[in-house]
Parts: C-alpha cells; structure tokens; sequence
C-alpha cells in the first residue's frame, strides 16, 4: 500500500479513532493523540499483513488497542491518579456543566480497568456491536458482553446518574 | 428508566469530542515518510531471507545428489573388512545409497525453515 493511499484511507478514520483512544486515555488528548500517530505508523509498516478480512477501521482500532495496551504495560496507567490527570491538563478549572460532565466521565474511567474500559468506549462512544468489539479486542463475544455489563456497573458507581 | 438505561443514555450524550486538528495528518505525513526508509529495508530483508531458502534448498538437493553420485562412482568393497560397527554403517549405506538424497534434502529444508524462522523473528 503506498503512503499516498494509506493517508486517504486514514482521512475518514483518525477522527472515530482519535475519539477511541480520548476515551481509553480518559480524556488526555495530548497522549490520545501520541498513541494514534504509533498506530497509524504501526499500521502503515504492516499494511503489507492487511488482507482485507476485516474492515479498514476494525483492524486500524485493534492496533491502536494495542498501542495502547503496550503504552499502559509500560507506564502502569491504571494506576494514575487524579493529581496526575490534573498535571495533564484533563482536569480543569472550567466550570461550565459540560466541562464538569466531561470531568466527571473522564474521572470515572480512568478509573475502571483498561479492558472495561475499551469495551465501554466502543460501544457508546463508537457505536461498535458485539462482534466488532471483540475483534478489535481479540477477545470471545460472551467476554465482551460481560466487559460491557461489568463496566456500566463500575461507571455507576464512580458516577452519580 | 432504569439505571441501565441512565449510564447508556448518560455515555452516548457524552461522548468525547476531539479537538479538529489540522496539523495532525501533515503530522501523520511526515513520519510516514520517515518510517519508508525502514519499511524498505524490511522488505529487502524478507526477499533476502526468501532468497536464502530457496539457495539453502538447491543446495541441499544439488549435495544429496553428488553424495548418491559419488557412492555409484567409487562403491566400496565391503570384503575388506567384515566386523564391526563400521562394517554395518558401510552395509546400511550401500543398501540404501539410492534413498540418500531425501535425508540431505529433509535436513537442507528443515535448517532453511529453521534459519527463516529465526531471521523472520528479529523483525
């Protein structure tokens, strides 16, 4: 695939992709955007492996699922606190009620587990099905549906709706 | 409504916007370009590691086939000695000389496989 061809295809899809890896980076556009220019090189040096199985988008997302996999392995992300979301920029001093909606969601997932996580932010941030989350997560359908259900309830808890 | 319905109603009216940034795919752009040089040499190395099997191959074949050439050639005169271990190694060999061309090539396989393998791995 040339690099001309590649960037078309990546046109239509670094916005749904930008907005995965927001959520799973619960609300850190600066790294968001970091671990979606190393999937996208990620995916570019092997695009010779695309077969077209998939869709385009399924098989750039599960890339970028692991980059960011690979990115909280290395800095053990789960364990970042509010302080540190502060210290990014994801916290701020904006009062309006989106901004605190925001706040408040962002809050929330950073602190369920990563894989709830991704499951949540494909479902209702992505609108992905079962089928394409678990794909993209190489994870069995029955996984996913208990992810999704696991989380929702994690959610609740951190967040009063 | 449930609570069910409140955490989905409450996830999909507030799903993150990303900030429109104009410089992210000149950004995109320009490490791909910088990524070509290495994409290239990846490649090199695949078609190298593919040239490697197919010599290793030929020349297992080509070896198998000197070593049955060369036993036909030259047969060894099994009346000069007729004990010992040796003695049946030479019997085995003469026996079945025709055959030995397919360990050489099995082997010659096998370690390009292996060799590939293992050149494949460092990528």
């Amino acid at each position: 695939m040339t690099r001309e061809r590649f960037i078309d295809l990546v046109r239509t899809e670094q916005e749904p992709l930008r907005r995965f890896l927001l959520g799973l980076c619960s609300g850190n556009q600066s790294l968001a955007d970091d671990l979606a220019q190393d999937a996208l090189v990620r995916a570019y040096v092997a695009s010779g492996s695309f077969l077209g199985l998939s869709k385009f988008s399924t098989w750039l997302f599960r890339i970028a699922y692991n980059c960011f996999i690979d990115h909280c392995r290395k800095a053990s992300y789960d364990t970042v606190s509010d302080e540190s979301l502060e210290a990014q920029g994801v916290l701020s001093d904006d009062s309006t009620d989106e901004s605190f909606r925001y706040q408040q969601l962002y809050m929330a997932l950073d602190r369920i587990p990563e894989k709830e996580r991704a499951a949540i932010v494909l479902h209702y941030f992505e609108d992905r099905d079962i089928k394409e989350i678990a794909s993209i997560m190489q994870i069995p359908s029955g996984t996913v549906k208990y992810l999704l259900s696991v989380g929702r309830n994690h959610l609740k808890e951190h967040l009063s709706v | 409504m449930n609570k069910k319905d409140n955490i989905e109603e409450f996830l999909r009216d507030n799903r993150p916007v990303v900030k429109d940034d104009p410089t992210f795919l000149l950004e995109t752009n320009r490490r791909l370009k910088s990524v070509e040089g290495i994409k290239a040499e990846v490649d090199r190395q695949r078609v190298q590691g593919h040239m490697a099997l197919i010599v290793t191959l030929v020349i297992g074949i080509v070896i198998g086939a000197f070593a049955v050439l060369i036993g036909y050639m030259h047969p060894f005169d099994l009346n000069q000695m007729k004990e010992g271990s040796l003695y049946n190694a030479l019997v085995f060999i003469e026996t079945w000389k025709q055959y030995l061309i397919i360990p050489v090539a099995l082997l010659s396989v096998t370690l390009s496989l292996v060799l590939s393998l293992r050149r494949n791995k460092a990528f």
